[in-house]
């Protein structure tokens, strides 16, 4: 059986499994008993490319299929400081998992460039977890968070942008009825801040929001970033999901029952 | 002699079965599309006979119990009528026939919609409410051919008693409503047992598969998903028909007996017979008017939802305006006195069902401001949800209640001719009002089958994965069911209201006649001299049983009749938490124990699910059927007569007004909810959708359960005390 190696975000985790992706985003959103349920995402690496091989190996050495022929499930290689360690090259497509364990498959594409004086919101999902809101686009904010000037920089950040509809060119009184954030005037007071404080680029709105996302809210898609470069996993549009991903969208829509 | 127009009855009957079987014919040809959505359309199919079938078989066993109470009281005692037994089997079996063919036609027709949605809206749209209007015209059809049968057997058969032919009329007229019990008894099953099942498995599907594991609404893993789409065709088809099949004989029999008391010894002989058969002709002329109606309704492929409502309300509206004019007409043909007033009487009960009707929709409408004002209430959390909703329900009883005594009060001042001693006429008129208002029931029932069709061919769709566009025709067909099914239980309580208002004026005719069964032929008055009861008026009737406020029995009647609603309503949501609680065992049951659901490897045990809300909703519905039966019985034997009707005076009052609250604050919590998820106060997700989320959950029970139960409540208990009169009268310690 071909054993794959899988990075997952929440939580961090380098993980050895035999089950292809839609059936690790089954059980890793399920359990193997369907007994509890949550979000999950996680990308394919490339064993041959990735970090942490004295551990990668360990760990796919243990990964045999049980005594009765099932495949084995997963075989964890690393729970700590693993995204810093599994360079951009090594990462495969991403994979986003409903609650009920639907795997929608994203591929990397092209950063597109972005006007500049739109402000974004950012959920930040491995090895920090705060909500940030900046001026910058994706590839500045990636840069910015993993670059060397910032004194409490990280290495490498996954993140995606999520919707500000209104909010995004006018903090104060613009459109955010279908926003689903929790302490949306807290939300419009930074963006506020940012509009009026030429220096600030960043600012944080949560400072854990670790807990999984609605899906329907991501505006363009994911990153994965540091000083070297950005990958880019661009989120297809509601019509797109709608078309031609039916179950995972519903199920998406679903998620918000938390 | 029988007007030459009564014929009208019988032949509008007939009429409204072969429409019926044309409806059906052109439904049953079509194709139910491919093998995923007939293997659908079967599973809905086979699951609504196993709970018709157990559902009867419950109900077969009460009716043979009751068949032989009324056997030993008729034949033994003799203390009934000897065709009371005849009458209870025949009432149930109809009415349970009517329910039987509205749900084969509805789980034939959700497929059938599907599959024409592969090629139309226009085609779909048209098919569907066809197959509604099936519904519509068997109940109607069905349920008149039984009263012109029955009057015309009894006419035949009854024995001339001492007053001649105008007493025989009062006689048959009091008998023949002995014909509503069966009716009533079955609508009890239907509506109590279907309403548990329904929501049992709504809940238990949504609990388990949108909460806890995470399955969207008509997702094919979910256990419950079969269960939940017949719960659909037990509540909204069977159920919903039934109710109205009993509101619908009910007030055209009332309606005969208060005519043939109001006009006993008029100076025209034929009045008198004329005002018995009126409601009958009005009602034909209805059939007629909702076949008209029906081939009105039609839309075009890119129909706005507000262009489907408008196709529905054509078909409605002309219907009703040829039930105006025709029984102008027809009132006028059969020479009745102060013809223009009954007319007024109808008019008045259709107005009333109009305006209860717009005021539904207003306070569960997303369009408007209450259910507004409950969304914006979810800003602050579920509590004030909760709150805003008990708000908007408890308000919303107003506007109906208004208009349900300006409609009674309308239709007594014009049937007795503005003046308040003719309360005979008077009354006539509130049955006539009632009657009006249910004429049109052959295409206002098609509108509310219709809404669960639409949905189950919904639910065919997304099962079966078709196509987006296929999913955008059923999903506008089914939006437009969500507001028929919201303006239909308007309808069908504001029906229910009128029906027991009726059926409260007839039972003091019905005690008359229980009187001279027990030859008491005199009655000593306390203000005046001894009257005949045969010739006694109903204020002097009245007065013989001490029905006045100053009569403490009567306050007790009144007290315990306002308890029994509250009491009824509150066993019937536990039964529905019940119920639920092992149906959601069931599914977690199933997704814990067999591998492979939520990866569609393996097809959840959809049958076991349907067996555990059946026999669930049986078992549950016993406690809140007993109190219903047993109470006017146990009240009519404690307090005598005008116990009985001071217990169903209070118990109208009050569950007329908490069946509105129920139903209008459940619809406006769900609509809020909805209206949340198009897009406001943070959409789906936000902390508003998930304070939406409980409102609707509470107010689910209420609004598909427990409030429409309460119609089945206030007209059976007024149809047992009427069967019980005689019982009462000779057994009531007061």
């Amino acid at each position: 059986m071909t054993t794959h190696v899988y990075l997952s975000v929440i939580p961090e985790a380098l993980i050895v499994s035999m089950l292809p992706p839609e059936d690790f985003g089954l059980y890793y959103a399920v359990g193997t008993r369907q007994r509890s349920r949550g979000q999950a995402m996680f990308f394919e690496v490339d064993p041959t490319l990735a970090g942490l091989q004295p551990a990668l190996e360990q760990a796919r050495r243990r990964c045999v299929p049980h005594s009765d022929g099932r495949p084995k499930n997963s075989v964890y290689a690393s729970i700590y400081r693993a995204l810093e360690r599994v360079p951009l090259n090594a990462f495969g497509a991403l994979y986003l998992t409903t609650d009920d364990g639907r795997v929608l498959e994203l591929e990397s594409g092209k950063v597109e460039p972005e006007q500049t004086d739109t402000l974004h919101l950012y959920q930040e999902f491995c090895p920090i977890t705060p909500r940030v809101v900046s001026r910058l686009a994706p590839l500045e904010f990636s840069r910015f968070i993993t670059g060397p000037d910032l004194l409490i920089a990280i290495p490498r950040l996954v993140f995606c942008d999520l919707k500000l509809d209104g909010l995004a060119e006018d903090p104060v009184d613009g459109e955010a009825q279908d926003l689903p954030y929790p302490h949306l005037q807290h939300l419009r007071d930074c963006l506020s801040e940012l509009r009026t404080d030429t220096h600030k680029v960043v600012k944080m709105v949560m400072r854990n929001a670790g807990g999984g996302i609605v899906y329907r809210t991501i505006r363009s898609g994911f990153f994965v970033g540091d000083a070297s470069g950005l990958l880019y996993y661009p989120m297809p549009s509601p019509q797109t999901l709608e078309q031609h991903h039916r179950d995972w969208w519903r199920s998406a829509l679903m998620s918000s029952l938390d | 002699m029988l007007p030459l127009l009564f014929w009208l009855a019988p032949v509008a009957t007939l009429l409204a079965l072969a429409f019926a079987w044309l409806f059906y014919q052109q439904m049953i040809r079509e194709s139910e599309g491919n093998e995923c959505m007939r293997r659908i359309a079967a599973h809905v199919r086979d699951g609504s006979r196993v709970y018709l079938a157990r559902q009867y078989r419950l109900m077969g066993i009460v009716f043979v119990a009751l068949f032989l109470l009324l056997v030993v009281l008729a034949f033994v005692l003799e203390t009934h009528s000897r065709w009371l037994p005849a009458a209870l089997v025949v009432g149930g079996v109809s009415s349970a026939l009517a329910g039987f063919m509205g749900m084969h036609v509805a789980t034939h027709a959700a497929g059938r919609t599907a599959q024409a949605a592969t090629r139309s809206l226009a085609g779909a749209m048209q098919l569907a409410f066809r197959s509604g209007a099936v519904v519509g015209l068997v109940v109607v059809g069905i349920g008149l051919l039984n009263i012109c049968g029955w009057f015309l057997l009894l006419r035949w058969l009854h024995p001339v008693p001492a007053g001649g032919d105008a007493a025989l009329l009062v006689v048959v007229t009091t008998t023949l409503l002995t014909f509503g019990v069966g009716a009533s008894l079955q609508a009890l099953f239907a509506r109590v047992a279907g309403g548990i099942f329904t929501k049992a498995a709504d809940i238990g599907a949504d609990i388990v598969g949108k909460i806890e594991t995470g399955i969207p609404e008509d997702d094919p893993r979910n256990p419950a998903v079969i269960a939940d789409n017949i719960g659909d065709n037990v509540g909204d088809v069977a159920g919903m028909g039934a109710d109205l099949y009993e509101s619908y004989t009910s007030s055209i029999l009332a309606t005969a007996a208060l005519g043939a008391a109001a006009l006993l010894g008029a100076d025209d002989p034929g009045a008198q017979m004329a005002a018995v058969v009126a409601p009958m002709v009005i009602a034909g002329i209805g059939i007629v008017a909702s076949i008209v109606g029906v081939y009105t309704v039609r839309t075009h492929e890119r129909a706005t939802q507000k262009e489907l409502l408008q196709a529905l309300a054509r078909g409605t509206d002309l219907a009703a305006v040829l039930v105006i004019g025709g029984s102008a007409l027809v009132i006028h043909a059969l020479d009745l006195p102060n013809p223009w007033g009954i007319w007024g009487a109808v008019v008045a009960g259709m107005v009333t069902g109009l305006a209860i009707g717009r005021s539904t929709e207003y306070y569960t409408s997303s369009s408007h401001r209450p259910t507004r004002y409950i969304a914006g209430e979810a800003n602050t959390g579920a509590a004030t949800v909760i709150m805003a909703g008990i708000a908007v329900g408890m308000t919303s009883t107003a506007v109906p209640v208004f208009a349900v005594v300006v409609g009674i009060g309308a239709a007594f001042l014009f049937a007795s001719g503005f003046n308040l001693g003719e309360v005979g006429m008077g009354l006539y008129g509130i049955g006539i009002a009632a009657v009006g208002m249910l004429t049109t029931l052959g295409i206002t029932l098609a509108s509310d089958a219709y809404g669960p069709i639409a949905d189950n061919a919904g639910g065919n769709v997304e099962m079966c994965g078709l196509g987006v566009e296929i999913r955008q025709r059923t999903d506008a067909l089914d939006a437009l069911g969500n507001t028929t099914a919201a303006t239909g239980k308007g309808f069908a309580i504001g029906s229910a209201a009128l029906t027991a208002l009726a059926l409260l004026a007839a039972y003091i005719e019905v005690l008359r006649g229980a009187l001279l069964e027990a030859n008491i032929l005199e009655l000593p008055l306390p203000s005046a001299d001894a009257v005949q009861t045969a010739e006694a008026s109903l204020q002097q009737l009245v007065a013989f049983f001490d029905v006045t406020l100053l009569n403490p029995v009567v306050l007790l009647g009144v007290f315990l009749g306002a308890t029994v609603s509250f009491v009824f309503s509150g066993l019937i949501i536990r039964a529905v938490g019940r119920a639920a609680g092992q149906m959601i065992e069931e599914v977690r049951r199933q997704i814990r124990e067999i591998p492979g659901i939520l990866s569609a490897q393996s097809e959840p045990d959809y049958a076991r699910c349907v067996e555990i809300g059946t026999l669930a909703a049986q078992r549950e519905m016993l406690l809140p059927a007993v109190l219903a039966v047993l109470t006017p019985v146990g009240v009519g034997l404690i307090l005598g007569a005008a116990g009985v009707l001071g217990l169903l005076t209070g118990a109208l009052a009050t569950g007329f007004a908490l069946a509105v609250f129920q139903s209008n604050a459940g619809g406006a919590w769900d609509n809020a909810k909805k209206y949340i998820e198009e897009g406001r106060f943070g959409g789906k997700g936000s902390d508003a959708h998930k304070a939406a989320v409980i409102g609707d959950t509470v107010g689910d029970p209420l609004k598909d359960t427990s409030g429409p139960s309460l119609n089945i409540l206030i007209k059976l208990m007024s149809m047992v005390a009427i069967v019980m009169a005689a019982a009462t009268l000779a057994w009531g310690l007061f």
